[in-house]
């Protein structure tokens, strides 16, 4: 399978250049890290407020790491609270992407551009990792960009501690390698799925059915049952990793360019 | 001479899809040669098969038997090859309407690997007369801008070979023209063309060749000998007095098919009026009719076409009846 970088960049300026003329898709790519990011720094200044007028926090009832116990109750309980924002963020990533990978392939079926295209000497890889990469990149970049304005803000409400705790390997590791990858992961199955269903949103159910196990997981996370550690990042990644290049190599088997242009609609 | 495209017994079946369907067979053993240079055009009704044959060409779609070869390269084997060497004007001009001219050209000189990318570019937005509009998005373009805008998305990588889907199809007359004219300039320049339509007019003018196609091919040939093929060549001779006995003079010759007196004049239906016009005029003109001109006339395509059609559906009837 050929893989020429030329081309696979070409078609992702391409990709880019129409979602920037989408002003819906990136506002709506925005929205829920947005939200997020007000959820963090309301909620952290609720704390540090409530800390600072010596109200008594013991009734509230969250998971706190075992190794923050020895700080102050208020500051362990921002740090808590943080850490499970900080979560959703990692996995934001998937939500979104699949709607534009969905609508990828099935899009330019509708508009008739996938003819041309296909007569292209573009090859079936170059032109789905293009379309996947092309995907997920603005949501993790948007997502970098809502982590940078929680841990600023942080910064300027929080007691210096709880930015100390946030700034660490786990989540940068997440941010910048655990994230992207699961994200690409989620959108190269909505384009797997979006190659052989003639209609965006069923694209969109079949593969969120996928992404089913990770939410489950990821309740448990946020449950207080399992915390993120280095390894488990790290090995979350690798997985992702892995699965990333067996989605690729499905989409690429399953996808037909004949069947494509020919079923009728 | 060499031949950019050469097609043997090129089929295509399209499966039943869905209840109540059956099997077509859209493209039936096609053979064809098509010569550097040449415009060649696959005239037909809708339904005819013309669309299949380009994207099977095209490799865009695979042939259900048969071989090819466009450019040199086999289809099949060589489909990428093919699909870089090839240009495909497609039935619906396929833009990208969220993007500006230039960019829906860029993007595709991009994937062809077009060295000088706004070199080329420029130059057939300007041969196109899309230049001022370069930077406006395709979706706003008129149907005849867009088919043009299409038109030059299928020459940027300046492929030897060029298919034509329809290229004026959906297009009012004065777009037509211009993209009729611009069709004739490229045969100018020697480009090789496949240009699928079932406008008889446009055949006639642009094709040095037609295939009149109905899933295989009914006849191929030349524009003109497709006509004096099924037609011969007719003449019309005004005389200064229309006598019956000239008729029957004329009846007499060898050469000539038909002769009827029409509007004052003789129509005179013959093999080759080239050879045969002098004898003509001598014969008239020695039985004493003073010849005051002679023209010749012709057959419309139109008339070949529907001759052509007619006979494919007496065959069908009749094989139905067997
Ligand atoms: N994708 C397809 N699936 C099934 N039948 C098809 C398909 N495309 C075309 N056909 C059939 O093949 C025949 C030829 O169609 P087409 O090549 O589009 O003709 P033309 O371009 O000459 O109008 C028609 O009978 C059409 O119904
Ligand atoms: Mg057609």
């Amino acid at each position: 399978m050929k893989m020429r970088p030329h081309r696979v960049w070409a078609v992702i300026q391409k990709e880019w250049a129409e979602t920037a003329r989408n002003r819906g898709i990136v506002w709506m790519m925005a929205l829920i890290p947005a939200v997020i990011v007000l959820m963090v720094l309301g909620t952290d200044y609720g704390f540090v407020w409530a800390g600072q007028s010596g109200q008594d926090l013991k009734s509230v009832n969250m998971p706190v790491p075992p190794n923050l116990s020895h700080l102050p109750r208020h500051e362990a309980l921002i740090i808590a609270m943080n850490e499970q924002f900080f979560f959703y963020l990692l996995l934001i990533p998937i939500t979104l992407p699949v709607y534009i990978a969905a609508h990828s392939i099935i899009g330019e079926k509708e508009t008739r551009t996938l003819e041309p295209l296909l007569a292209s000497p573009v090859s079936t890889g170059e032109l789905l990792l293009a379309k996947g990469f092309a995907a997920a990149a603005p949501a993790v970049v948007i997502n970098w960009m809502a982590f940078s304005i929680v841990l600023g803000g942080v910064a300027l409400i929080a007691p210096p501690a709880v930015l100390g705790y946030a700034v660490r390997d786990v989540w940068i590791i997440g941010m910048l390698l655990f994230s992207p990858l699961l994200a690409l992961f989620s959108v190269m199955l909505g384009v797997l799925v979006s190659s052989r269903v003639n209609d965006p949103r069923t694209a969109q159910q079949i593969s969120s059915v996928f992404v089913m196990p990770l939410i489950l997981i990821s309740l448990m996370v946020l449950m207080g049952k399992a915390f993120l550690t280095v390894p488990l990042v790290l090995a979350g990644a690798a997985v992702a990793l892995a699965a990333d290049i067996l989605v690729l190599f499905l989409a690429i088997r399953v996808f037909q360019r004949e069947t494509i242009l020919t079923r009728w609609k | 001479m060499c031949s950019i495209l050469r097609v043997e017994g090129l089929t295509k079946r399209f499966p039943a899809f869905g209840k109540g369907s059956h099997e077509t067979l859209a493209v039936d053993a096609i053979h064809l040669e098509v010569q550097a240079g040449e415009v060649f055009g696959l005239l037909g009704p809708n339904g005819a098969g013309k669309t299949t044959m380009v994207r099977m060409l095209c490799a865009l779609i695979s042939p259900t038997a048969g071989r090819a070869w466009i450019n040199g390269f086999e289809l099949g084997p060589d489909n990428d090859s093919i699909r870089a060497s090839v240009g495909v004007l497609t039935e619906s001009p396929g833009l990208y309407r969220k993007l500006d001219a230039v960019t829906n050209l860029s993007f595709f000189a991009k994937l062809y690997g077009v060295r000088d990318i706004a070199g080329q570019v420029d130059k057939y937005l300007r041969m196109l007369g899309l230049w001022d509009a370069r930077y406006q998005l395709a979706g706003s373009f008129s149907k005849g801008m867009r088919q043009k805008l299409a038109i030059a998305r299928a020459l940027l990588h300046e492929p030897p070979l060029v298919f034509l889907d329809e290229p004026t199809a959906s297009l009012d007359p004065e777009a037509a023209r211009v993209v009729r004219d611009f069709i004739e300039e490229l045969r100018g320049r020697g480009r090789t063309i496949v240009l699928c339509t079932h406008n008889l007019d446009e055949a006639d003018r642009l094709c040095d060749r037609i295939g009149v196609i109905k899933q295989k091919f009914l006849c191929i040939d030349s524009p003109a000998r497709l006509r004096r093929q099924l037609y011969g060549s007719a003449v019309r001779v005004r005389l200064e007095k229309l006598a019956p006995e000239y008729a029957n003079l004329l009846r007499g010759l060898p050469f000539v098919k038909q002769v009827e007196a029409s509007d004052g004049a003789l129509i005179v239906r013959l093999e080759d009026p080239a050879t045969n016009n002098p004898t003509l005029v001598r014969v008239l003109v020695t039985a004493g009719a003073g010849v005051r001109y002679l023209e010749e006339l012709s057959v419309p395509l139109e008339s070949v076409y529907f001759d052509v059609m007619g006979q494919q559906d007496q065959d069908v009837r009749q094989e139905a009846k067997a």
